[in-house]
């Protein structure tokens, strides 16, 4: 931590070579010193930023278009914020941020305690080669893409053969089609959500469980406290931090809604139900060609998403003493 | 443990078997629907009508899918767009991340402070599609291997963990090195690489799982259908409906009336084969990942 403080004056001038000679100015020949010494690293870390300037700050600078109207023969012209306003004045971008916005509570209401359930059910499996077996079927949608968990959905959500009809037909009910109804695609999407990653997201809390001083259980233990009580007066409280920063990690992401789960599990039939901000912000830009109006969703989403972010950071560290990063 | 075994109450043993057969549910729920779709792409195409969603063995068993599939010269393509896009990928991928990571790693560096800022102003702030769009266009990356490749060339939180990583590295073993007249670019090749072998594996198959798992932006950025990943011609026959993807306008002639039957099989092993490279991996993902996230915590 010393050192990194000792650079905290040459860290709050501006990055680059320049500020080798101004913290090692003082001493004579500083400046070169430092770039004998310094010039390995920074050759080997140029690839990586110039990557970070190119494919990060450049597209900042590129949103500067929400600002334009885009001519065919350049330069665009500087429009200022009227782009903004044709987008708040439309009807479909609220409805989009609506359905962003059930969306993405849908997913925190029924999604989140998810794993939590399944790590406190999972540390109480005793058989180690048992937890391994649930553990190595259960992670494994987590490292499928979104493609082919919108095939394996599609396939078993189907009315003539697939899996889920079929039980649903033992009992009596009739055939449905989940993927083109109304009324059943949040769902769906909720579902593929929790397929995806309740099994995955259960080893971090299972990780903090694992955390916990074997004491407080001992210890619970003389004072005769069964299971539900050990879980309710030890394990819990035990995670509730971890609980805490994923929570509020979850809702800096509140704004999006995973894009590459909805794009792929959309349909003509359903898009209005599920149409969310990044959808909308790839329908109207890149299929539609209105370049300076989806920019301006998509900063929109950016700039409030950041916010999110930054406050969902602060609340993380002063709620448990850890930030997000 | 055991031995407490006996000396559970009924009442705890019912609770104990509740749990279990929840998981054990739930392990029902995520493996039976791909083991249904091995079946329907292993089953006979004759004996196909009227397999219910629920099986998960194959009806007779029959392997004319999969020769399709694989001779077929569309998944072919997209196979082999997918293996070069994901192992060129994550070949520089953890080259420079790792070179950035060592770099950033060094307390004294110059301007250390500011590029970490730099990097994570990255993670918080997203401009969206749209202008990643028009910089690809603009860098002439549109319609090559490379507007995919390149994106995330360095993953902001793999480089964070990496960093930490090498900052735990002993000071005494890197100064001993350099005593021994090793230049930065020898300590990390023979000192800092090595002792980071777990961290680089992991964050190797974490870079693997991207590259094989992305579509959108093949989706977007390239237009000539002959270097499509396996993703984007998968989703174009299972969730476009684009039969022609694959089944290709002779042979969809050909198949007239039977040609349903063959598409659910078709779709299935599509999906199946899709998740293979992953299944192959998945043994040391479970190793490294779970490992890893485990013994960190373990220390508390």
């Amino acid at each position: 931590m010393s050192e990194v403080r000792s650079q905290q004056e040459v860290a709050s001038m501006t990055a680059g070579e320049s500020e080798n000679s101004a913290s090692l100015g003082k001493h004579a020949g500083g400046f070169l010193a430092a770039c004998r010494q310094w010039w390995p690293y920074y050759l080997m870390m140029a690839p990586g930023i110039i990557f970070f300037v190119l494919f990060h700050y450049l597209p900042i600078w590129e949103s500067k278009i929400a600002f334009e109207q885009v001519r065919i023969i350049p330069p665009n012209i500087w429009v200022g914020i009227k782009h903004f306003q044709v987008l708040f004045a439309s009807p479909v971008f609220w409805q989009v941020l609506l359905n962003t916005l059930i969306i993405s509570g849908m997913k925190m209401l029924f999604v989140f305690p998810v794993p939590i359930l399944v790590a406190l059910m999972l540390n109480e499996v005793r058989s180690g080669s048992l937890r391994k077996f649930i553990q190595s079927a259960v992670y494994l949608p987590h490292f499928l893409s979104w493609v082919v968990i919108a095939g394996v959905f599609i396939a078993a959500l189907s009315p003539s053969d697939g899996v889920v009809n079929d039980i649903t037909g033992f009992f009596g009910a009739q055939p449905k089609s989940f993927m083109t109804d109304n009324g059943s695609i949040r769902w769906v999407l909720v579902f593929s959500e929790m397929w995806r990653s309740a099994g995955w997201d259960s080893l971090l809390y299972l990780a903090a469980i694992i955390a916990i001083d074997q004491a407080l259980y001992d210890a619970a233990e003389m004072d005769g406290a069964n299971r539900w009580q050990k879980i309710l007066y030890v394990t819990i409280p035990g995670i509730v931090p971890t609980i805490a920063t994923l929570f509020i990690l979850n809702a800096g992401m509140f704004l999006s809604a995973d894009l590459n789960q909805v794009i792929n599990l959309s349909n003509d039939v359903v898009r209005g139900q599920i149409d969310i901000i990044d959808t909308y912000v790839y329908r109207i830009g890149l299929q539609t060609g209105e370049y300076s109006l989806a920019t301006a969703a998509g900063l929109f989403k950016a700039v409030l998403g950041m916010l999110l972010i930054l406050l969902a950071h602060m609340f993380s560290k002063r709620l448990t003493g850890k930030g997000v990063w | 443990m055991a031995a407490s075994n006996n000396r559970r109450t009924p009442l705890e043993r019912i609770e104990y078997a509740i749990i279990v057969s929840t998981l054990l549910l739930m392990v029902v729920v995520t493996v039976q629907p791909l083991l249904n779709l091995l079946a329907v792409s292993l089953s006979d195409p004759a004996k196909l009508p009227g397999m219910s969603g629920m099986e998960v063995l194959p009806r007779g068993l029959s392997f004319d899918v999969w020769a399709l599939l694989v001779n077929h010269p569309n998944v072919r393509a997209g196979l082999l767009n997918s293996i070069l896009i994901t192992g060129l990928g994550t070949l520089l991928n953890i080259i420079f991340t790792a070179l950035m990571a060592w770099g950033l790693s060094r307390p004294g560096l110059p301007g250390r402070r500011i590029l970490f800022l730099m990097v994570l102003v990255t993670i918080v702030f997203d401009p969206g599609i749209i202008p990643d769009y028009f910089v690809n266009k603009r860098l002439g990356l549109l319609d090559s291997y490379w507007s995919v490749i390149l994106f995330k060339l360095v993953n902001a939180w793999y480089l964070i963990i990496l960093i930490r990583f090498f900052e735990e590295i002993p000071q005494e073993l890197l100064e001993a090195a350099e005593l021994d007249g090793s230049n930065p670019f020898q300590t990390f090749w023979y000192v800092v690489l090595p002792l980071a072998k777990p961290a680089l594996a992991t964050i190797t198959l974490f870079y693997i799982v991207f590259h094989w798992n992305e579509f959108f932006r093949a989706m977007i950025y390239i237009t000539d259908q002959g270097k499509w990943p396996l993703q984007v011609v998968l989703r174009q026959f299972v969730i476009g409906g684009d039969k022609l993807a694959i089944v290709g306008v002779d042979a969809a002639n050909n198949y007239t009336g039977a040609s349903q039957i063959d598409l659910r099989a078709l779709k299935a092993g599509m999906i199946i084969l899709t998740i293979v490279p992953i299944l192959l991996i998945y043994p040391l993902i479970l190793k490294f990942f779970t490992k890893g996230t485990m013994s960190g915590a373990l220390k508390g």
